[in-house]
């Protein structure tokens, strides 16, 4: 459904985009992420065709966003970041204008503007004022605009930005549901968010696409490093921090205090370990204690989308080399998040 | 074509919903309503309008840019420039239903001078063919002024850049005309004359179409409008 071939954009001397290939199939939502500045709204602005990227293509439903300009725009439903609108104009009429652009027929007119402004939760809104509208209210007259012509793709950049958690909610369960037969692009910093909704992450650093996938397989060579956690007495903490410490596969164990009467003991494994909870619960029982909790840690798309932001400052990249080293012999680290299809570099 | 007339519609209505436009409005009826009770019902002289033709181009180089300076730089302060150049619309249509509104606009604020022709007509005989005629070349003068105030708004976000921007072209060309055409060599100050559109009104105020004028107004200002065209298409390319 949309096609991007080694994209770059250039602004000036700055390139903002560099190389940047992806393509994403109709009934996907794709989530992207990176850090601000990293390139994100241009490249969306390259997908719709408000910009022309500097080199390679972008094709959406078949269609080049420069040379087929119109037949693109077409199949294109877009909310820029911030939701740009008139405020001077009024719910319905904006939705109205909306549908006229897109050149809707009277018939068809009608029934699209009643079933956005109830999707978009708008209806009680409707004779209002835009720009007397909240935050909240103003993203999603945008996307009822975006939606109103039931297009084939609809990029939204940062939807959720400015939102309620309440509205967040609304506004993920929305999209999840408009998903079903579209392609759906959304930008957001908020990664939680983009880790429950998208079936699809690409995350983008300095203008360069560092991993491409769905969120388990990206984290997947995380999970195997992910350390676990046991609560026990304090008083019964030094027995078992030393029974633990005998088990074969552990890298290293740290210890702190929860209270007076309790204390956590962090176990790292090694590096391709198996799941260390059955284990570990029978090492503290042995010491003749008892763990109240013990839970492995799951890692999280913000712990990838770290790593990978820290690769590309060199500062943090070169302390990361080395504590990777030093850790894990070079076998692992970076290289083992490249297996999720981040080029680690 | 639709797509044009509903942004052409935008256009306008907007216009109304923001104090800039009824400021446009008092200030231009305002001031025609002065000039032509100063200039035009003078005991003893002939029931014309002529003076008040003549001075319209100084109160349109006021009130186009004014009223022109919104269409491109709004939307690109704001960013509603983004949903509207990714809706399936022409940069051509775009631009072409934008200038649409503020001719429409234009008609509207002179529409309550004919008032001043049914004062005429209460007062004395008047001649109507030059009236007809002055009206024609307000309208055309109108045309060109709002094309470029269109044209300079497509290159800039800032709204007072975009007036002040056209005011200083609509008047250079007229100092031009004025100040440095009279001292020139013949072929130059022809030139120049040719360039001055005040020059051309005052041929309409006197009830004289010349179809050269007329061409001169409409294919200035379509030439203006493709320049924002391109303008607006250039991005693709830049």
């Amino acid at each position: 459904m949309i096609n991007a071939q080694s994209v770059s954009k250039w602004f000036g001397n700055v390139r903002a985009v560099a190389d940047v290939s992806f393509e994403v199939d109709s009934g996907q939502i794709v989530g992207l992420l990176g850090p601000n500045g990293a390139g994100k709204t241009t490249t969306l602005r390259m997908v719709t065709g408000f910009l022309p990227p500097s080199e390679g293509r972008v094709t959406v439903a078949g269609h080049d966003t420069i040379h087929e300009s119109i037949e693109a725009r077409r199949a294109l439903g877009y909310l820029p970041e911030a939701a740009p609108l008139y405020p001077e104009m009024r719910v319905i009429d904006y939705l109205r204008y909306r549908s006229r652009l897109y050149g809707m027929t009277a018939r068809d007119r009608k029934p699209a503007i009643t079933r956005v402004l109830d999707r978009c939760w708008l209806t009680p809104v409707a004779r209002r004022r835009v720009g007397q509208l909240s935050k909240g209210f103003k993203q999603r007259v945008g996307l009822a605009g975006a939606m109103l012509h039931d297009p084939q793709v609809l990029i939204l950049d940062e939807p959720t930005s400015g939102l309620d958690p309440t509205q967040i909610r609304e506004t993920r369960s929305l999209i999840r549901e408009l998903a079903h037969k579209r392609t759906v692009i959304v930008s957001s910093h908020i990664l939680p968010e983009v880790e429950k909704t998208c079936d699809r992450v690409l995350i983008i650093a300095r203008g360069r696409l560092r991993a491409d996938g769905a969120p388990e397989a990206l984290l997947a060579p995380l999970k195997d490093a992910s350390a676990y956690v046991a609560e026990v007495p304090t008083a019964a903490s030094t027995a078992a921090r030393q029974g633990i410490a005998t088990l074969a596969e552990i890298q290293s164990v740290e210890l702190g205090r929860v209270d007076d009467a309790w204390t956590w003991i962090r176990v790292n494994p090694k590096p391709g370990a198996p799941d260390l909870r059955e284990a570990i619960a029978r090492a503290v029982a042995k010491s003749g204690t008892l763990a109240r909790e013990l839970r492995r840690e799951t890692p999280t798309l913000e712990q990838l989308f770290f790593r990978i932001i820290e690769a590309e400052d060199p500062r943090v990249a070169a302390a990361n080399a080395e504590a990777g080293a030093r850790e894990t012999g070079g076998a692992k680290g970076t290289g083992a998040v490249g297996e999720g299809g981040v080029e680690a570099r | 074509m639709m797509r044009m007339w509903s942004i052409a519609l935008r256009e306008y209505a907007s216009l109304f919903r923001i104090p800039l436009g009824w400021i446009v409005v008092s200030l231009f009826l305002g001031v025609a309503g002065v000039v032509f009770s100063f200039a035009a019902i003078v005991p003893g002289q002939p029931a014309t309008m002529r003076s008040f033709f003549e001075l319209m181009w100084w109160l349109l180089a006021v009130i186009a840019p004014a009223i022109s300076m919104r269409l491109f730089s709004e939307e690109m302060r704001t960013g509603t420039i983004e949903p509207l150049l990714t809706a399936p619309v022409s940069e051509f249509a775009v631009v072409m239903g934008k200038y649409g509104a503020t001719v429409l606009f234009l008609l509207t604020l002179l529409a309550p001078t004919l008032l001043y022709v049914l004062a005429l007509e209460l007062l004395s005989r008047p001649d109507y063919g030059p009236i007809l005629a002055g009206y024609l070349g307000v309208v055309l003068l109108g045309m060109l002024y709002l094309a470029v105030g269109c044209l300079a708004s497509s290159l800039t976000a800032s709204q007072p850049l975009a007036f002040l921007g056209t005011l200083f072209v609509l008047f250079l060309v007229e100092a031009v005309a004025s100040f440095v055409a009279p001292i020139a060599p013949d072929l130059v100050r022809r030139f120049l004359y040719a360039l001055s559109p005040s020059q051309r009104l005052g041929d309409f105020a006197r009830g004289l179409i010349d179809t050269s004028h007329v061409v001169f107004f409409l294919a200035t200002s379509a030439w203006m409008l493709i320049v924002t065209t391109v303008i607006l298409q250039s991005r693709r390319w830049r």
